[in-house]
């Protein structure tokens, strides 16, 4: 998933928590207090808070609290999924071609909508209208492309996902791509949908399960009581949803999110005010305000990983001693400066974050120990003995100008001034354009034709704890589409490839952790982008608010924090 | 009258017509983010872009795409759905219409109570200390950027940030139907900023207009008369001079009513300008075609509303 | 009185049902008109603040240098502190430094550059246009004028405001726009800000043409056999050129806040090219702390449209025939 816009922080697998971030982020304590309205603050708005088509950080935290998906995570751990909707583990067959889940016997919707029981064939509604183009799900082809029948879907019945009674799912695949597939059933995707009384809503575009999100068919303990797209967003209780049947305790009565407010008044507001947290990412004043003043007000919650994309197929990124070079150029102390300094993030040397299995096995923080990254602040000498090597005597590159294409948000557009600094002392003439996000991603990043030479401000966030989630779609030379590719630099290379499908096929988790390590060490080895930096995500709340961090969204959990007495 | 009522309307109509098909034409012709991959989301294979592509009609020629438009926005005032999150464009634009009406109106009260005074006084004391200083501050208040006194006056004297905390910050915008203290307090500031300038041009226009009339040849038969100046001004001077400001007035209301897009953005006031600027930020395009659109009604509609008002004043208009 | 006024919310509008010509006399020698302006000391300190600033710009390496200022693009992580946060004045940045670490005070000197060539290229274009559109309106009459007038009238009546912001973000945020004709940046700003400017210019310059026309020298040379063309360039536009003149340097400041508006919102001038209003616009993230920021740019503009609404009001009133009022 790219980072800035959408975000699902997954990863675990590491040997020990110690040492990569995730000491400090509070998670759920003995004793909550339950009751009382928890308001939410922040400036950028919902994008699309159906669970069929929801893939953004600020989406996540409603629908996770409203919908129940087959699997889901517990706040403090994110590398086991939890049963949610399933009712145990999800059974993958020995040929990995077989996904078995049976769902929880007793959960109902909430009410003015359907008054039955929550039943299989819901899920497999759901899972269907996502390959349509009126909801239009973004992941379904990605992860659940592999069941039988799903390369003709269009929101039809899809053969591969049986419903043998109303209980029971099986998922029947093409490929032995079981262990993956299951992981995948913890997107919001396998929220169950009840065909008879979402059809209506499916047949406009976009869906009104969308644009209206409060006639949804909720199962979570919350509902979404009332919406105004841009600036307002309640939730209320879930009459129906009882605590025995799910892990989360959903201490809060209410939540009330303010949308479209500035970061800098939100920030001022939750930390001097009562009841309020943040709902996306504040302002750098006001995070050094609380480190600075109100420490214990303040956490900071692992994410994923930002880079520079270096097209590798056109020139005169296609030699990989240019590519070095700017990798070696970049000053990485200033890019980190740009989001905040240390607290917001380290410096990264290689694309696997601290909290991904296989950091350790690419080289942890230290690096995989090309000389290309050695120095955080940049390595002028390293870069023009590289410049040197792909024919510029002078160690200065001389060819024409390069076509940068950033972000026009903050504070990406202060990365991509960095960027073009640092790559204008190498000698490069750079022609910048910042763009709004979307523009950047649909007209120039994403689409190969468009021959942008740079992608200054792309990052990824996996879908779900496993290195195939953080390599696959960035680096593997399938993952290269016309349009809406995730591959920005293009990287085309047989060893790369290879790579990932050893490490794929490998099920002992110590060893697959290992195996996508070392996929890791090549790509950076082959300097298709320049890694940067490792996020960590800043998130306040006021002083009266018992906040619980849901580590793979690295945002606040609402079915977990409190109010404090 | 009836017929000029009726060719004024017709051009109103043709107006709005072109307004329309220009800004139609510029986002067509000039696209920014590929609204079917942005439905479609970050990963979704080209496939389904193409589907969209084809239920959203992007692939038919520019003139039915503008039909298709038209025709919902004339049958069903529909104006799309934003790109951003699927809120249909013409709600959000209903939800943002109060903030902007409080914004205006109120400094509209604001500008007249200031500008009209001190333009009547700068015209009586021509040259005049007084005169020499209000015109002086008017200037100055027409060439500083609204959006950077909003700043300043943010810096120096909102409760949360200022160094002299007296008025509410920005953001703090309350729907009159919900606390009208809070509404009031929230509005002061940008009351005061929005009207600046305008009181400013205000004051210069009347001074001008009226140290004009003050000239006229009925000014002087009525001083001649022996009619007290304060009579002699307010009377017949003023009542010349103002005729102008009203049409001012007329035009300002329905630009504002647009959405005063540099004011809402500086205060974070949630009406329908921030809505247009963060539309731009997000490359919002039926949003900020919607809201175009809909500031160009109200610019429109108050040039009809002026031009009717004159024909009613001055029959001579109607040529 | 100013007849054009964008510095307001609205910008660009139509200031009253018909944008007055200034009273303006053939008969105003340059010599007579300078004169005059001699004699306002408030137009000579706004001429002398004009003059500086223009110099200035022309010579912004020069003066950075000499102010021991860092170059305008040059980013120093040093002057950042530990969360990225910009550093306020100093012995090293007399203004301070920006979130990139970038010295305020030769941004500003170089974005001073961006302002007057922006504003005076779109007056520039603005004026050429609007004579030549109305010479042509006003000397033909018929249905010449009647259409010409009738576009002026539309113009006048659009949102330009809103046009300027639509075009402009459409050109900035593609490749261009028109067939890559206007490229994105400083031609759309300069187009948008000229197209909303001509219609004013090109009133004043029908209506001159139009009583020009019924002068008797005028009408003399044409009963001598004078060809349009010939009547055009010989007794109206040297006739127009007073007017006009004065009038431009109403538009001028007008065209400044323009450009400071758009890039305010985003869809002028775009980074890394930086302009006042962008600069104010990207301040207001940290303008409780790093005030130096927001107010620098603000102070420059203000002064810069200052000068040039003093000087255009007090030529005005030195054209004026009747003499001050």
């Amino acid at each position: 998933m790219a980072v800035a816009t959408a975000a699902l922080a997954g990863c675990g697998g590491g040997a020990s928590q110690g040492g990569h971030g995730l000491e400090g982020i509070p998670g759920p304590v003995a004793g909550q207090q339950r009751g009382g309205t928890l308001d939410v603050v922040s400036h950028d708005g919902f994008q699309n808070l159906d669970p069929g088509a929801s893939y953004f950080q600020l989406d996540y935290q409603v629908v996770y609290a409203t919908h129940r998906p087959l699997f889901s995570f517990r706040p403090d751990d994110f590398r086991r999924p939890v049963p949610d909707l399933a009712a145990g583990p999800a059974r993958v067959s020995q040929d990995g071609r077989t996904v078995t889940v049976r769902i929880h016997p007793d959960l109902r919707y909430s009410p003015g909508t359907v008054s039955r029981p929550v039943r299989s064939g819901d899920v497999k509604y759901a899972i269907e209208r996502g390959f349509g183009s009126v909801v239009a799900n973004g992941y379904a082809s990605s992860y659940f492309g592999d069941l039988v029948g799903a390369d003709h879907a269009r929101g039809g019945p899809i053969a591969g996902i049986e419903t043998p009674d109303q209980r029971t799912l099986v998922f029947r695949l093409t490929k032995p791509f079981g262990p993956t597939f299951a992981d995948a059933l913890s997107l919001p995707l396998t929220a169950p949908v009840p065909p008879e009384y979402a059809r209506r809503f499916d047949r406009r575009s976009p869906s009104r399960y969308d644009s209206d999100p409060t006639v949804q068919a909720f199962t979570g303990p919350y509902v979404i009581r009332r919406y105004q797209a841009g600036k307002l967003l309640e939730l209320a209780r879930n009459p129906v949803w009882r605590s025995s049947t799910d892990f989360r305790p959903a201490y809060l009565d209410r939540v009330v999110w303010r949308i479209g407010v500035d970061p800098n008044i939100a920030g001022r507001q939750i930390l001097s005010g009562r009841r309020m947290v943040n709902g996306d990412t504040p302002a750098t004043a006001i995070v050094a305000r609380a480190v600075r003043r109100q420490r214990r007000q303040i956490n900071f919650a692992p994410q994923g990983n930002r880079y520079i994309a270096l097209n590798t197929q056109v020139a005169p990124f296609d030699d990989v001693n240019v590519r070095r070079a700017v990798v070696a150029g970049m000053d990485r102390r200033a890019l980190q400066l740009t989001r905040g300094g240390k607290v917001a993030g380290d410096v990264a040397t290689h694309f696997l974050a601290p909290t991904a299995p296989g950091f350790e096995a690419a080289g942890g923080y230290r690096g995989p120990g090309y000389d290309f990254l050695a120095k955080p602040q940049g390595d002028l000498a390293v870069a023009r003995a590289y410049l040197r090597r792909a024919g510029f005597p002078s160690g200065r590159y001389s060819g024409p100008p390069i076509l940068v294409v950033g972000d026009d948000s903050d504070p990406a557009d202060k990365t991509a001034q960095v960027v073009q600094a640092g790559l204008r002392r190498l000698g490069f003439r750079v022609r910048l354009r910042l763009l709004a996000t979307d523009t950047m991603y649909s007209r120039f990043c994403n689409v190969p034709a468009a021959k942008v030479q740079v992608c200054p401000n792309v990052g990824w966030l996996p879908d779900f704890p496993d290195g195939y989630a953080w390599l696959f779609a960035p680096f593997d030379s399938q993952s290269i589409e016309p349009e809406n590719n995730t591959n920005w630099p293009q990287l085309r290379n047989a060893r790369v490839d290879a790579a990932i499908v050893r490490a794929q096929s490998i099920t002992q988790p110590a060893a697959r952790a290992r195996a996508w390590g070392q996929v890791d060490r090549i790509v950076t080895g082959l300097a298709p982008a320049v890694p940067w930096f490792w996020d960590r995500t800043p998130n306040i709340e006021s002083r009266d608010v018992q906040g619980v961090i849901a580590q793979w969204n690295a945002a606040w959990d609402l079915s977990f924090s409190s109010l404090r007495r | 009258m009836a017929a000029y009522v009726l060719r004024r309307l017709g051009w109103t109509v043709i107006a709005l017509l072109a307004v329309s098909a220009i800004t139609f034409a510029i986002f067509y012709a000039l696209p920014s983010a590929d609204p079917a991959a942005l439905r479609a989301g970050r990963q979704a294979n080209p496939a389904l872009i193409e589907r969209i592509r084809h239920t959203l009609a992007l692939d038919q020629p520019v003139y039915v795409q503008y039909w298709r438009y038209m025709k919902q926005v004339v049958a069903h005032f529909d104006f799309g759905f934003s790109y951003q999150d699927d809120a249909p464009v013409r709600q959000q634009i209903l939800d943002r219409l109060p903030a902007t009406i409080s914004l205006t109106l109120g400094a509209v009260v604001v500008w007249l109570a200031i500008g009209l005074p001190v333009g009547i006084v700068s015209a009586i004391m021509r040259r005049r200390l007084v005169d020499r200083v209000s015109m002086g501050g008017a200037l100055v208040a027409i060439s500083a950027p609204v959006y950077w006194l909003g700043l300043l006056s943010l810096y120096l004297f909102s409760k949360d940030i200022g160094r002299l905390p007296l008025f509410d910050g920005a953001g703090t915008y309350e729907p009159i139907s919900q606390d009208a203290g809070a509404w009031f307090g929230s509005l002061v500031m940008p009351w005061v900023v929005l009207a600046a300038t305008f009181a400013a041009f205000y004051a210069r226009l009347l001074r001008g207009n009226l140290s004009e009339a003050m000239g006229e040849d009925y000014v002087r038969t009525a001083r001649a008369k022996g009619l007290p100046e304060r009579r002699v001004v307010l009377n017949h001077g003023v009542r010349t001079a103002i005729t102008p400001i009203v049409t001012v007035l007329g035009l300002d209301i329905g630009i504002l009513l647009g959405g005063a897009i540099l004011t809402e953005t500086v205060f974070d006031v949630p009406g329908v300008g921030r809505l247009l600027f963060d539309a731009i930020q997000h490359a919002d395009l039926p949003m900020i075609q919607g809201t175009v659109l809909f500031g160009a009604f109200f610019i429109v509609v108050a040039n009809l509303v002026v031009d009717m008002a004159y024909a009613l004043l001055d029959p001579r208009v109607r040529l | 009185m100013s007849t054009v006024d964008v510095t307001r919310e609205s910008l660009p509008h139509v200031v009253a049902a018909e944008p007055r010509a200034p009273r303006i006399g053939a008969r105003s020698t340059p010599a007579l008109v300078w004169r005059r302006l001699r004699a306002d000391r408030w137009a000579m300190a706004g001429l002398a603040a004009i003059v500086l600033v223009v110099a200035v710009a022309i010579a912004a390496p020069l003066v950075v240098r000499l102010a021991g200022a860092a170059p305008p693009d040059l980013q120093s992580p040093g002057a950042l502190d530990a969360f990225g946060l910009p550093t306020g004045p100093s012995s090293r940045h007399l203004l301070g430094v920006d979130p990139l670490g970038r010295d305020v005070l030769s941004r500003v000197v170089y974005c001073l550059r961006v302002s007057l060539e922006v504003a005076f290229l779109a007056t520039g274009l603005a004026v050429v246009v609007g004579v030549l559109v109305g010479v042509l309106a006003g000397y033909r009459r018929g249905w010449v004028d009647t259409l010409l007038s009738r576009l002026m009238d539309f113009q006048l009546a659009f949102p330009i405001l809103l046009l300027g912001i639509g075009l402009a973000s459409a050109c900035s945020l593609g490749r261009g726009c028109l067939g890559g004709l206007v490229q994105p940046g400083l031609t759309v700003v300069v187009f948008v800000i000229a197209l909303a400017s001509w219609p004013y210019v090109g009133r004043i310059a029908r209506g001159e043409a139009l009583s020009l026309r019924e002068q008797p020298f005028v009408e003399a040379a044409r009963s001598l056999g004078a060809s349009d063309m010939r009547v055009v360039l010989e007794d109206v536009m040297p006739n127009l050129a007073a007017p006009v003149v004065a009038y431009s340097m109403l538009i001028v400041p007008t065209n400044i806040l323009l450009e400071a508006a758009l890039s305010y919102l985003g869809v002028g001038v775009q980074p890394p090219q930086a302009s006042l209003g962008q600069m104010i616009s990207d301040a207001t993230a940290t303008f409780d702390t790093a005030w130096w920021y927001m107010l620098f740019p603000g102070l420059a503009l203000l002064v810069v449209v200052l000068a040039f609404n003093v000087v255009g009001g007090a030529l005005q009133e030195a054209l004026d025939p009747r003499g001050r009022r």
